[in-house]
């Protein structure tokens, strides 16, 4: 049982969980707003590495959270461009980008940190200890130690799902993304709603880099992400388009990484458990949700269009 | 009803351009960081070509990006974006790996065909996946595409870790067992040519397929086909063409080209299956295709251009001590300019558009 829900893996569960819950939320807000980001692998990428690097030239950790987050915009904002004002084809944009910030980060890395690797002595993000919670079995190990970014993770879930659903800009920015005619009728900036989206999906996914590299691992490595913002993105989906959809999405797949680790080498009737497989169910459960096997996962009617105003 | 511009025929220049922007932005880059951007493409420029067998080694990663580029480009004439090339290339490799190990005593004239129709046939079976469920369900393919390039990593890790193709060797990287002397693709470039080339036959199965490609498409009605679909999806069903008969059909193809690049690395390169094999040529293959413009001649081509890059970024890290990586970022910068162009935008207004709809 202690490898299936003892309380070393529920916080793994959280601890792998929360990146890919952040990328998630992005991907819902731009997504929301008729704009297809998969350059949110790339925008958690830069914020990893530009994370590290500020904490390394500042050592303060406020300055690194936000140079780290002013990568992911940065990022985001070329897409925003290319994909709004130039209607340039999204998925294109979104992998030209990724591929950029993996190019520019492994460049950077190697020609600043090749010989000593990034520096041990950077400041962190602190964790959140929760003493009374010392001594409640499972839930206190879970939960009772877990980064300050996985709280402000939860406190955006929360602030995103009342926002988009329970917010009359919430409202308009979910317009946007089903009917941006009649947005744009009702008065609506449809550009400059989906730049805004683009750019707070950058910046949501530039948290989700920071908490890996300044958080979980306290450096930098080429491609540390290693499609966690593609995993974000089948969270998205999954979790059919909502902030809180899109958590439990995270947690579910989160669980299953945990448990490929926790099972290593746990032998089943003879066999030794393929924990490896445990890792696809992310792909094929999005793959299934979409297909309507699995729930039904329906996007946004006017995702991944782009708007031309009147007069075509 | 606007008609999507397809102009394919359009002259290099656009692609010409774009490359050249990208490498003086590229350039530019390298001044900021401290270096001479002069001595750094002299020094790539060597390591692609500098001698016999740089360019046989820069043709070594052509073929698989050439193929890999025409599996891209056989989906977005059709109108379809398959980002799926890497995980179909890794099935292909995977069936090859597993079929070249499973009669190892097979004469390679039964054998090589054997390996060879496995590859393709894993690699299309994987594609087609991805075409009928966007034909049946309404699945936009660039999802299915992308979650399937995961799946198979994983996939791979498990049967060569401890799974069924699980062998002992002597790297330290789990492999299957090395495929029998029948399914290696033999070297085509002799010694006293270039000393210890690498370059194999796979380069010959790789022309013959650029061939096929354009054959398909423009001299058989399945091709006419395709273009036609690929050209506006309402008017093909106008003229009688079921476009969702079609999805499947194409997507199999672009599976097919990069499962015989899979094919080609296990029986040309590696006469094994590695994991963690050939990443990234996928990937590539779309900036590629892209590039190219979809034609026989474009994918070629840019293929030997990234072929040359990659090769040449590996030299230029040691001899001017200059990351490699800066390869992707003048690909990266190559596709943002080629994002823009309007061939890719017809393409985009159907991203999302559940076929039901449209048909």
């Amino acid at each position: 049982m202690e490898v299936l829900i003892g309380a070393g893996v529920l916080a793994a569960t959280i601890r792998l969980a929360t990146p890919v819950a952040l990328a998630a939320l992005g991907g819902v807000v731009t997504e929301r707003s008729g704009v297809v980001n998969i350059a949110l692998e790339g925008c958690m990428l830069v914020g990893a590495f530009f994370g590290v690097f500020a904490a390394d030239k500042t050592g303060s950790l406020p300055a690194a959270l936000a140079v780290a987050i002013l990568a992911g915009l940065a990022l985001a904002a070329m897409h925003a461009v290319a994909a709004i004002t130039f209607r340039a084809d999204q998925i294109v944009s979104g992998m030209a980008l990724n591929i950029l910030a993996l190019g520019l980060t492994s460049y950077l890395d190697y020609q600043l940190y090749s010989s000593t690797g990034t520096p041990p002595t950077i400041p962190l993000v602190p964790n959140v200890h929760l003493g009374f919670l010392e001594k409640v079995p499972v839930l206190g190990g879970a939960v009772g130690d877990q980064s300050a970014i996985v709280w402000v993770t939860l406190a955006i879930v929360v602030f995103l799902q009342l926002f988009l659903f329970r917010t009359v800009p919430g409202l308009r920015l979910r317009s946007v993304g089903e009917h941006p005619r009649a947005a744009d009728t009702l008065g609506i900036d449809v550009r400059r709603t989906r730049y805004w989206a683009v750019l707070a999906s950058g910046a949501l996914a530039a948290l989700g880099g920071v908490y890996l590299s300044l958080s979980v691992a306290g450096s930098f490595s080429d491609n540390m992400t290693n499609g966690k913002g593609f995993i974000g993105l089948a969270a998205m989906i999954f979790g059919r388009w909502t902030p809180l959809g899109a958590l439990g999405a995270a947690l579910v797949f989160g669980y299953g990484d945990a448990l490929s680790v926790s099972l290593q080498g746990v032998e089943v009737a003879g066999f030794v458990f393929p924990v490896q497989l445990l890792s696809t169910i992310p792909y094929l459960l999005t793959i299934l949700a979409v297909a309507g096997f699995v729930g039904r996962s329906r996007m946004p009617a006017a995702d991944g269009q782009p708007y031309e105003s009147e007069g075509h | 009803m606007r008609q999507p511009s397809f102009d394919w025929t359009q002259g290099p220049a656009i692609p010409v351009v774009s490359v050249l922007f990208a490498l003086v932005l590229g350039g530019l880059f390298v001044w900021i960081s401290g270096h001479d951007p002069i001595q750094a493409y002299a020094a790539l420029f060597r390591g692609a070509f500098g001698s016999p067998y740089d360019v046989s080694e820069t043709l070594v990663i052509a073929v698989p990006l050439l193929l890999a580029g025409l599996s891209v480009a056989v989906a977005f004439r059709a109108g379809l974006f398959n980002i799926g090339a890497q995980g179909q290339l890794l099935v292909g490799a995977v069936a090859a790996g597993w079929v070249g190990a499973l009669w190892p005593d097979l004469p390679g004239i039964l054998l090589l065909p054997l390996t060879l129709a496995a590859g393709v046939l894993g690699g299309a079976a994987y594609g087609g996946i991805a075409g009928w469920l966007k034909a049946a369900r309404g699945v936009n393919e660039v999802i299915t595409t992308i979650m399937q390039n995961y799946t198979i990593v994983f996939v791979m890790h498990w049967l060569l870790q401890n799974g069924p193709m699980q062998a002992p060797n002597a790297f330290g990287t789990p492999a299957s067992a090395p495929i029998g002397a029948g399914a290696i693709l033999p070297i085509v470039l002799p010694d006293f040519l270039v000393p210890s080339s690498r370059l194999h036959a796979g380069i010959v199965l790789a022309l013959l397929a650029t061939l096929g490609f354009w054959f398909l498409l423009w001299r058989t009605s399945l091709g006419y086909e395709l273009r036609a679909v690929g050209l506006g999806m309402r008017a093909a069903a106008q003229a009688g063409i079921d476009p969702r008969k079609r999805m499947v059909i194409v997507m199999a193809i672009a599976g097919g080209f990069a499962g015989l690049a899979g094919m080609i690395q296990v029986s040309g390169l590696f006469h094994r299956v590695y994991d963690g094999f050939s990443a990234g040529f996928g990937f590539d293959a779309i900036a590629v295709a892209l590039l190219g413009k979809n034609t026989p001649v474009g994918v070629l081509l840019s293929a030997l251009l990234f072929a040359a890059f990659s090769r040449g970024g590996t030299l230029m890290q040691s001899d001017a001590e200059i990351s490699s990586h800066l390869v992707e970022i003048v690909e990266a910068l190559v596709l943002f300019v080629i994002a823009a162009e309007t061939v890719v935008r017809a393409v985009a207004r159907r991203w999302g558009r559940p076929v039901k709809a449209a048909s």
